[in-house]
């Protein structure tokens, strides 16, 4: 995959290249937006056509809104992972029971074939325990713990206050806690 | 690492919760490269769009005469403006009997003169002083 040459410039700045008609701007957004809007919408949804929509849905969103995007306001990824769960949860009150199809694989050359097989075991178990949360705690929790943003985004994200994240993002983790209990020896977790 | 005690055996500790977020972390879904093209072909699109919008030519003012001509009501008006003005001026050269003798009655050509004296006492009264 092509490697950004504009990764000196800010997400902002390279927004108004964009609306000023800039094909490189397109490309190095392109390249830095996309791979996380889809990695958003897969982890919430577990489906790689229904992701693959929503990623192209929010990437077409933020190509229109360009030339009207107000500097200062919100950050670049704040605003798309909005959008994203907003398509996300669309979707999944539209279709509750969403196939889980594709486990993200691990990475060539990272991790022998042992380890990649468990780690894709890990992975495997990990979203179809998510896949059991209710919609919000399932947000909060891939947002908080795979994503790795913090409460305050998570809360501009969502539409709700900080102590609700945490509220939804403890009791989801409890939740998983319990939905994984029963798998901890295929999982590698047993050793005292 | 310990991953939980034997006494906690209906739920998974925070450590191995954690440890699996990692992992998911570390192994991002990848999107494929379709998807990549289909969104930068996107991109792209909306821009040549946008460059389309702000090269269309500007609409040019309207002249002075066509502006006037749509206050009076346009061509159909004008036709009815010109047929008149034509015939007032056929009227005032030839104009015909009827317009004639209206036009006497009305501005009454033949006129009659009347000399009012306002003041009559006055002319007498300087007379007398003049002596």
């Amino acid at each position: 995959m092509a490697l950004d040459t504009m990764s000196d410039v800010s997400d902002e700045a390279l927004l108004v290249l964009f609306a000023n008609g800039d094909q490189a701007a397109a490309r190095a957004l392109n390249l830095r937006m996309t791979p996380r809007v889809f990695a958003q919408a897969m982890r919430m949804l577990g489906n790689r056509a229904e992701a693959e929509d929503v990623a192209q849905e929010a990437m077409m969103r933020l190509w229109k809104i360009a030339s009207q995007w107000r500097q200062g306001e919100a950050k670049v990824t704040t605003w798309l992972y909005r959008v994203v769960a907003n398509l996300c949860t669309d979707r999944l009150r539209r279709k509750p029971s969403l196939a889980i199809d594709a486990i993200p694989e691990p990475e060539d050359g990272q991790a022998s074939a042992a380890e990649g097989l468990q780690d894709q075991a890990r992975n495997s178990a990990l979203y179809q325990a998510l896949a059991t949360l209710p919609e919000r705690q399932r947000q909060a929790v891939i947002l908080r713990h795979i994503e790795g943003l913090g409460n305050p985004e998570i809360a501009e994200i969502m539409d709700i206050s900080t102590e609700a994240v945490e509220s939804l993002t403890a009791r989801g983790k409890r939740a998983l806690a319990k939905a994984l209990a029963g798998r901890r020896d295929e999982l590698g977790y047993s050793d005292g | 690492m310990n991953w939980g005690t034997p006494m906690d055996k209906h739920s998974l500790d925070d450590a191995a919760l954690d440890d699996l977020f990692a992992t998911a972390r570390a192994q991002a879904p990848q999107p494929s490269f379709d998807l990549m093209d289909r969104v930068l072909s996107d991109a792209l699109s909306v821009q040549e769009l946008a460059a389309a919008d702000t090269a269309e030519p500007q609409v040019k003012s309207e002249p002075f005469w066509r502006a006037a001509l749509a206050g009076l009501g346009g061509w159909p008006a004008m036709a009815g403006l010109a047929t008149a003005c034509v015939g007032g001026v056929w009227i005032g050269i030839n104009p015909p009997d009827l317009v004639s003798e209206s036009a006497t009655v009305f501005f009454a050509l033949e006129t009659d003169s009347y000399l009012v004296d306002a003041m009559p006492g006055f002319s007498a009264e300087f007379d007398l002083v003049e002596g």
